[in-house]
């Protein structure tokens, strides 16, 4: 019989990022949304948060552990627990976020010693970031523009990146690039760009609807030359067409937490409309008005877990090493989707205060779109599951 | 922490009902739907697995069989399943199992009058052309009737194989009542549990189908599987499959630990309900007029899934269920759970 209690160890470390959650991230979360501004990196909370060993939510580096695995499993929950906070400053948080996976996956042992090294500093808090989205190439990741070229002991990039999160205060940030744009997904490269190399230029804050805690930045590329030895994983990776392979893999690690928080949005909003519905509706009165409210708020509930079901199963088959692209490309697409609904039937039973910035429920609406558009829209979700389902080419 | 695999008895269970449903039931198909029955020989052959509702199965191990029968079809598990849906009340009022088919009706329009221990009302429909047991639930008690009844044979909607029938109740004794809310409470959660491990079967079955389907017939030089109007469908209908099974084996857990299951349950079945009233018309659409013909059986999972999601008061009262408890449902990591 499946199980689905989450043990004893778990349950102490939710205790922590409740506490976390409670005290910082949400109010913080607000905080930055009112003011339309992330928080900066020099805030007292991040040196706090990063001395305690709380980063960022995904799990990656419990993953690459040997023994017996739930790093999956641990990261779907506690993602789930901090958005349920604020997703914003879950992502704002210090650590090696989405440049975790492919660092860890792809680079060779003189890149992880080299490049983790700065994160083990525990006074002052460090952050990585992932630039593969461009411009030109969201979704559609194979045809990404920016350009390398060899040239003696080193590497030029010419391109431009955008939406890319953490950015601006990163230590370094993953840079998918190609050297030949005709060779598709033969030609991707990735290098690992520090902060401070010349030709890292125009680095400029995104303005989001939502999620304001975090950086979007976006940047250009120009003759940014780096060493041979930050491309990740080295020439032999590439020689064996493992390119692409290593940036989708950086995906398939990582698409059920994000799906588990906008679990963590759509449970804020249940809580939110929940409460307001004891503290301002007569609910026990037969008022047709409050069984909508009822409904709604069941319907809800229900989405929410079954979401979270979903996310709880690709990470359960990640830990047992089954495969899981079907499953985490559905807890993607169900949970993004779900999550919009719920936030939006909280607006609707706050009634009229529920469009007001006063109320938390239109920030979650705002902030929860975005879930079905990072790491893979819901329609390229759907794409990854009926190519596995029904061999759709492409 | 959690897992979501089955042990290897529970693996074997389903494998064997599996295979019973695709070797027994499906050459059958439409001539247990024409006899509104399914042979005796092919009951007393699923009696023989000791699968059947009245064995002590658990409720997830019954929601894992009710799945792969109604997988190819829903009536014809209920025939099967005797006492089938009462089972959960007859354990609650200590009646055991039944010496042939149960049905339940939830009483949502209050048809029903108890009198001097003796049950009056009638129903539009019962799935069954002859039964051994009637469950009446009210809000508050449940009553079980062990005799005294007319049915008159209806045509239904779906479900055929398993018969159907007005049922009458003309003063019969009641030989249980069940009061105890928290014994009704877990009884009604079985019940739900069950209708909604149909539910996932017969969605699973038309998914299934369809996606083959649509993998073999071309249209405009590929696939129709091809065309992403009807991958991202394709898609879209396996995860609800998915998620529908999920909330029941959710249920069925919570019911095996002995949980009340009242919120599970109620969701599971909405959720199933749901999902399944997506998938089965999907599944038609997938085949097109193909669909509509009975040459496949798309048509049938269809029509039984609405019929399905009509049973123990189905959907509205599994969501009324949960919209009364909403208030006060909590879904953070409570300690313990």
């Amino acid at each position: 019989m499946i199980d689905l209690s989450i043990g004893r160890d778990l349950e102490t470390w939710l205790d922590q990022v409740r506490r976390l959650g409670r005290d910082y991230l949400r109010p913080l979360g607000i905080e930055a949304d009112r003011r339309h501004e992330p928080v900066p990196p020099d805030h007292p909370f991040f040196a706090l948060a990063w001395r305690m060993g709380l980063g960022q939510p995904l799990g990656v580096e419990e993953r690459s552990a040997s023994g017996p695995r739930n790093g999956a499993r641990r990261g779907v929950v506690v993602a789930e627990e901090m958005s349920y906070w604020d997703r914003g400053m879950s992502v704002a948080m210090p650590g090696l976020g989405l440049g975790g996976p492919p660092l860890l996956t792809m680079g060779t042992p003189e890149q992880k010693e080299r490049f983790l090294a700065p994160f083990r500093d525990r006074e002052q808090p460090h952050w990585a970031a992932f630039g593969m989205t461009e411009p030109g190439a969201g979704s559609d990741v194979a045809a990404i523009q920016t350009t390398a070229r060899r040239d003696g002991d080193g590497w030029v990039l010419n391109g431009a990146k955008t939406f890319i999160s953490n950015s601006m205060r990163a230590d370094w940030i993953v840079v998918w690039a190609t050297v030949d744009r005709a060779a598709g997904r033969a030609g991707h490269r990735a290098f690992i760009v520090e902060r401070g190399t010349p030709g890292l230029e125009d680095m400029r804050y995104e303005h989001k609807m939502g999620l304001i805690a975090y950086e979007s930045s976006s940047f250009t590329l120009r003759d940014c030359r780096v060493p041979v030895a930050n491309l990740l994983g080295g020439e032999r990776y590439y020689a064996e067409r493992a390119g692409f392979k290593g940036a989708m893999k950086s995906f398939n690690a990582t698409r059920p937490a994000i799906a588990a928080m906008a679990v963590g949005i759509a449970r804020a909003a249940y809580d939110a409309a929940r409460d307001f519905a004891r503290a301002h509706y007569a609910l026990d009165r037969p008022t047709p008005r409050y069984q909508r409210v009822r409904e709604k708020l069941a319907r809800m509930a229900r989405k929410i877990e079954g979401g979270r079901l979903l996310c709880w199963r690709a990470a359960y088959l990640a830990d047992v090493e089954q495969p899981n692209e079907i499953e985490a490309s559905m807890a993607k697409a169900f949970a993004a989707g779900m999550a919009q609904e719920a936030t939006g039937l909280a607006v609707e039973i706050l009634g009229d205060a529920g469009v007001t910035a006063d109320a938390y429920v239109e920030k979650l609406y705002r902030d929860v779109k975005a879930m079905d558009i990072v790491e893979g829209t819901g329609q390229i979700q759907r794409l990854v599951i009926a190519r596995r389902l029904v061999g759709l080419p492409g | 922490m959690f897992t979501l695999a089955l042990s290897d008895e529970e693996r074997l269970i389903q494998e064997t009902a599996r295979r019973f449903a695709r070797d027994r039931l499906l050459p059958g198909l439409r001539a247990h739907e024409r006899a509104r029955g399914v042979p005796p020989e092919v009951v007393r052959e699923f009696a023989g697995l000791g699968l059947a509702g009245g064995e002590d199965l658990g409720a997830f191990v019954r929601a894992l069989v009710l799945e792969e029968l109604a997988a190819v079809d829903p009536g014809a598990a209920l025939a099967l399943d005797a006492p089938g849906l009462a089972q959960p009340l007859l354990d609650a009022a200590g009646l055991g199992a039944a010496a042939g088919r149960g049905v339940v009706i939830e009483d949502v329009e209050g048809r029903f009058h108890a009198r001097d221990g003796r049950l009056a009302g009638e129903h539009p429909w019962v799935p069954a052309d002859a039964i051994a047991v009637t469950a009446v639930l009210h809000p508050g008690c449940a009553f079980v009737v062990c005799e005294g009844w007319r049915l008159t044979p209806i045509a239904a909607c779906g479900l055929e194989a398993a018969g159907a029938s007005r049922l009458l109740l003309d003063d019969a004794p009641i030989a249980a009542t069940l009061e105890d809310p928290r014994a009704l409470a877990r009884a009604r959660a079985g019940i739900r549990t069950a209708v909604g491990a149909l539910l996932v079967g017969a969605a699973r079955g038309a998914h299934e189908y369809a996606m083959r389907y649509a993998t073999e017939r071309t249209a405009f030089g590929r696939p129709i599987a091809h065309h992403q109007a009807l991958a991202f469908l394709i898609a879209d209908l396996a995860t609800a499959v998915d998620v529908a099974r999920l909330a029941v084996w959710r249920a069925a857990a919570a019911l095996d630990r002995g949980e009340s299951g009242e919120w599970e349950a109620a969701s599971a079945l909405a959720e199933a309900a749901e999902q399944a009233l997506l998938v089965g018309p999907s599944a038609v659409q997938i085949l097109g007029g193909h669909g509509f013909m009975k040459d496949h059986p798309v048509e049938k999972w269809m029509r039984d899934i609405r019929t399905l999601a009509s049973l123990a008061g189905g959907r509205d009262e599994a969501e009324l269920a949960a919209a009364a408890l909403a208030p006060e449902h909590e879904m953070g990591f409570a300690r313990g759970r």
